[in-house]
């Protein structure tokens, strides 16, 4: 079977007043059905860059070269009518920043119901229905009220949740997942990454998953991307990765995870 | 809500009154002595008194304001026995000039100001928005410096001028146009229409010139906003995308802007109503002030400031409609 | 010495039904605690137990629905003019969402600078100087001070919003989720500047955040958050070495971790 989501040799360049900045540079990596890649790596090396590229979403005065391709489909050269139906149906984000990244005028329960609805049709109470399972699925308590309310009325993890659901509500088969459970607490996160496993083993759905939680990749990613100032500097199997790294930013990033059961130092004293 | 709406009605009639007693400082105390220029060029000092007695301008001055503050919402009578005129709330006074009562002149200019304004203010939003929509999604496009440049120059044109051109060019020398007359809209609708067109398009162009920079601006910043790049990450239809999660971030706060100057323009749009003599509140204005006839000048300033102050509280309720974040909530 | 003390503090947010009906829910529920001058008092705990919105009334960014709040002995509850700016200029808080936090019209140098301006603080040196030097102690290019919030990363931004509360030299900081979105080694660059300060100039901090690893590091104490109330308040090595609470427990249960076998390996190749 061929690979859900291909990425070849992908550069993104931003042009600058000082000139064009290559931000991601021949990063090349697939996805497979019901695979899921990690992308760890420095804070401001790309990670956001590449994910953005997949969707076609990258910002003004960023453009992408090289070969992306989601189920044979070439990205990069799609028309924005293909665009638009790959993006929310087969291909979705939950975007770092949910605070911002949801619209503060609208309802949650509106903005996940308009993502529902542009794909699948149908009543706009039959949306409702799925909107408020799709709340529930990711732990959000009362569900049913809580989908009339604003962004501003969650809290930051909650809001996290929203954009998950967002994310998952036409069941798409690539996840893209940039930093999605940095704002929740250890039980929460371990419930949404069952719920995402579970969805990988259900229904195929393949997955990029960006975080800085060395300890999540480890347990949810079959491979690992690591990244550094817009280079791909080791990709491999976890277990490679992690057991046995190649590269010294590699090591070096592994060495600095603090440690739950680390001796502590003067600090507590 | 309840307790919020309360607190910002005290306001409003706080700071009526406090422009009701400046204003009467201003027109009643340091202007000219209005007995003197009511009894006109054959005058005898007892006349000036016995209009000074009618008019109760030989009290101290609190009496004379709390005479006129409490007229406004009582009625009140002048002068006594055969002489005496009620006066019935909302008595603003009699015109020095015509001998009308205020009340009844406000009264009748009143619709011609607000047609004028209505008139205007739906033209001006809707080219304003459209023309800055468009430019913002076109930006950067020989449309959209066109469409801006024209916006800078339409702005900077003194309604005067344009008034007196488009009057020139339409009714002088086409004769397309009638010359402007405040006809009532069930009179004749076609001459009604023909008659505010112009006073319409004159002091629209300025507005809608300022309309489109704000919108633009607004559309532009929004477009850059993370939470438009969740939208089209859906895959929503563009027209979609612009109109629910652009549009409204953008244009929430042109509201604000809008209903102030909306307010300001229903106290009367001074110029465009001389040049084109319809006799609304502004008009009323310019003459009042030209023949320094008080009680007339002090009525339209009331006027204003009511509209504006009144404007003020709507703005923000309808704000608070808007945008979701700032709600008012009970505690 | 505390520095600022809390006492009862309880947030109820009213929100309207789809009938029009209003409900009010405790966000925070007479919650009190202390924090003492110098000292880092974590606040870990569930999603939505009302950690942000603690943050937020101790900033003084919310009007609590009851209970109060002192700094250096003096009723701030409901200080306002001089008491209140002076209350700014000692408090200052990093959020937990840093783009929203950001003026996305403002260049990363005016975004450093307002906060001295507002102060009246004159920087020894030149303002631009100042700014670039903040940038650089968060690990950030300096370079790119004249960029706006928009062209950084996410965790560039948070890191933009770390430098913008040690700009004025406060002494209370109340750090939301700080660190969440930088990379590990970041994270130690900063966790490590964070505590130098601490060391050389006092400062105290309110640190929430879900890493439990990085809260065992930094604080002295810690504080658990369950459903709007505190659960769980006791010195680090107590909360984690001897926790009492149900909750505490599962909490400290679910932190994941690396496979004991990789890690044994990568240690073993090193
Ligand atoms: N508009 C822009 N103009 C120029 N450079 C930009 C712009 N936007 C982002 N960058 C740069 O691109 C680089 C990559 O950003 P990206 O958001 O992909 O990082 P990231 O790996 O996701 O980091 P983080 O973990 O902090 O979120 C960063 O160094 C950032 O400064
Ligand atoms: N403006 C608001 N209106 C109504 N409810 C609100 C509002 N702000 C917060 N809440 C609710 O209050 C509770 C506490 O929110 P808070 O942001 O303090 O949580 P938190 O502990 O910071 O969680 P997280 O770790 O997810 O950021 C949440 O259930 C949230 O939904
Ligand atoms: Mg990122
Ligand atoms: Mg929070």
């Amino acid at each position: 079977m061929s690979d859900l989501l291909v990425v070849e040799d992908l550069t993104v360049t931003f042009s600058t007043a000082r000139g064009p900045v290559d931000v991601v540079k021949d990063v090349s990596f697939t996805v497979g059905r019901d695979e899921t890649v990690g992308i760890v790596g420095e804070s401001g090396s790309g990670k956001s860059m590449t994910s953005l590229a997949i969707m076609g979403l990258l910002p003004k005065g960023a453009a992408a070269r090289g070969t992306i391709r989601l189920d044979g489909t070439d990205v990069l050269g799609a028309s924005p009518r293909e665009l638009r139906q790959l993006r929310g149906d087969r291909m979705s984000m939950i975007f770092q920043d949910p605070l911002s990244s949801l619209n503060p005028y609208y309802t949650v329960g509106l903005q996940i119901e308009e993502l529902y609805r542009a794909h699948r049709g149908g009543s706009r109470a039959a949306a409702r229905e799925v909107v408020v399972g799709a709340l529930r699925q990711v732990g959000l308590p009362d569900p049913e009220r809580r989908a009339g309310h604003y962004p501003h009325q969650f809290s930051g993890g909650q809001r996290q949740r929203i954009m998950i659901a967002m994310a998952l509500v036409c069941s798409p088969s690539l996840l893209i997942a940039d930093e999605p459970t940095t704002a929740l607490d250890v039980t929460v996160q371990a419930q949404i990454l069952r719920l995402l496993a579970d969805l990988r083993e259900q229904s195929g759905m393949g997955m990029v998953f960006i975080t800085h939680d060395l300890a999540v990749i480890s347990s949810i990613a079959t491979r690992v991307l690591v990244m550094r100032r817009g280079e791909q500097v080791e990709y491999g199997t976890a277990e490679q990765v992690f057991a046995e790294p190649r590269h010294d930013y590699t090591r070096m990033l592994l060495d600095s995870i603090p440690r739950i059961d680390d001796p502590l130092d003067e600090v507590s004293a | 809500m309840a307790r919020y709406l309360a607190g910002r009605a005290a306001g409003v009639v706080l700071i009526l009154f406090l422009v009701c007693l400046f204003t009467f400082i201003i027109f009643f105390t340091l202007s000219p002595d209005p007995a003197v220029m009511i009894c006109g060029k054959t005058c005898t000092p007892e006349r000036i008194d016995q209009i000074r007695g009618v008019l109760g301008l030989d009290e101290p001055f609190p009496a004379q304001f709390l005479g006129f503050f409490a007229g406004i919402f009582a009625g009140r009578d002048y002068g006594e026995g055969a002489n005496l005129v009620h006066c019935a709330a909302p008595c603003l006074g009699y015109s020095f000039q015509t001998n009308q009562s205020v009340w009844d002149m406000v009264v009748e200019r009143l619709p011609v100001s607000a047609t004028v304004a209505i008139g205007a203010a739906v033209l001006w939003l809707f080219i304003g928005i459209v023309a800055g929509l468009l430019s913002a999604v076109k930006e950067g496009t020989w449309w959209d410096r066109a469409a801006m440049g024209l916006a800078l120059g339409g702005s900077s044109i003194p309604n005067y001028v344009l008034a007196l051109a488009l009057q020139y060019v339409l009714v002088v020398q086409l004769q397309v146009l009638p010359f402007p007359q405040a006809v009532p809209f069930s009179d004749d609708p076609a001459l009604w229409f023909q008659s505010y067109l112009m006073p319409w398009l004159v002091l629209a162009t300025g507005y809608a010139c300022l309309y489109a920079r704000l919108t633009r601006a607004n559309v532009i910043d929004t477009l850059a906003e993370n939470f438009m790049r969740t939208a089209r990450s859906k895959g929503l239809s563009p027209a979609l995308t612009l109109r629910r999660h652009a549009l409204r971030p953008a244009l929430t706060p042109i509201t604000t802007i809008f209903g102030m100057d909306f307010a300001a323009l229903l106290g009367g749009a001074l110029i465009t109503e001389t040049v084109f003599g319809l006799n609304g509140v502004g008009k009323m204005a310019a003459d009042s002030i030209a023949k320094n006839d008080q009680p007339v000048i002090m009525a339209v300033t009331l006027l204003a400031a009511f509209f504006v102050v009144i404007g003020n509280v709507v703005v923000d309720l309808v704000y608070t409609r808007l945008d979701p974040r700032v709600r008012i909530t009970a505690r | 010495m505390t520095l600022l003390r809390a006492k009862d503090l309880t947030k109820r947010f009213v929100s309207r039904g789809p009938l029009g009906a209003k409900a009010a829910f405790t966000a925070v529920d007479r919650v009190s605690f202390d924090v003492r001058l110098g000292e880092t008092l974590a606040v870990v705990g569930e999603s939505g137990s009302g950690k942000s919105t603690t943050a937020r009334m101790i900033a003084k960014l919310l009007e609590p629905s009851e209970g109060t709040l002192e700094f250096e002995g003096e009723d701030v509850t409901r200080a306002k003019g001089a008491a209140l700016a002076r209350f700014r200029g000692n408090v200052q808080v990093v959020f937990q969402d840093p783009f929203s936090s950001l003026n996305p019209r403002h260049t990363v140098e005016r975004i450093l600078m307002a906060p001295l301006v507002y102060q009246g603080i004159a920087p020894h040196g030149s303002r631009r100087a100042h700014a670039k030097e903040l940038m650089e102690r968060v690990g950030l290019d300096p370079d790119h001070s004249l960029r706006y919030p928009a062209q950084f990363s996410g965790g560039q931004a948070q890191r933009i919003g770390i430098a913008r509360a040690l700009a004025v030299n406060p002494k209370l900081v109340i750090c939301d989720e700080a660190v969440s979105a930088l990379d590990v080694s970041v994270q130690a660059q900063v966790i490590e500047l964070l505590r130098r300060l601490q060391h050389e100039s006092g400062f105290s901090y309110v640190f929430i955040a879900h890493d439990l690893a990085v809260v065992r590091q930094i604080a002295q104490r810690v504080a658990v958050m369950s459903k709007g109330r505190i659960v769980e308040l006791g010195t680090t090595a107590q909360v984690f070495g001897d926790p009492r609470d149900e909750y505490t427990r599962t909490l400290l249960a679910a932190i994941p971790r690396i496979d004991p076998e990789w890690e044994r390996r990568r240690r073993e190749r090193a």
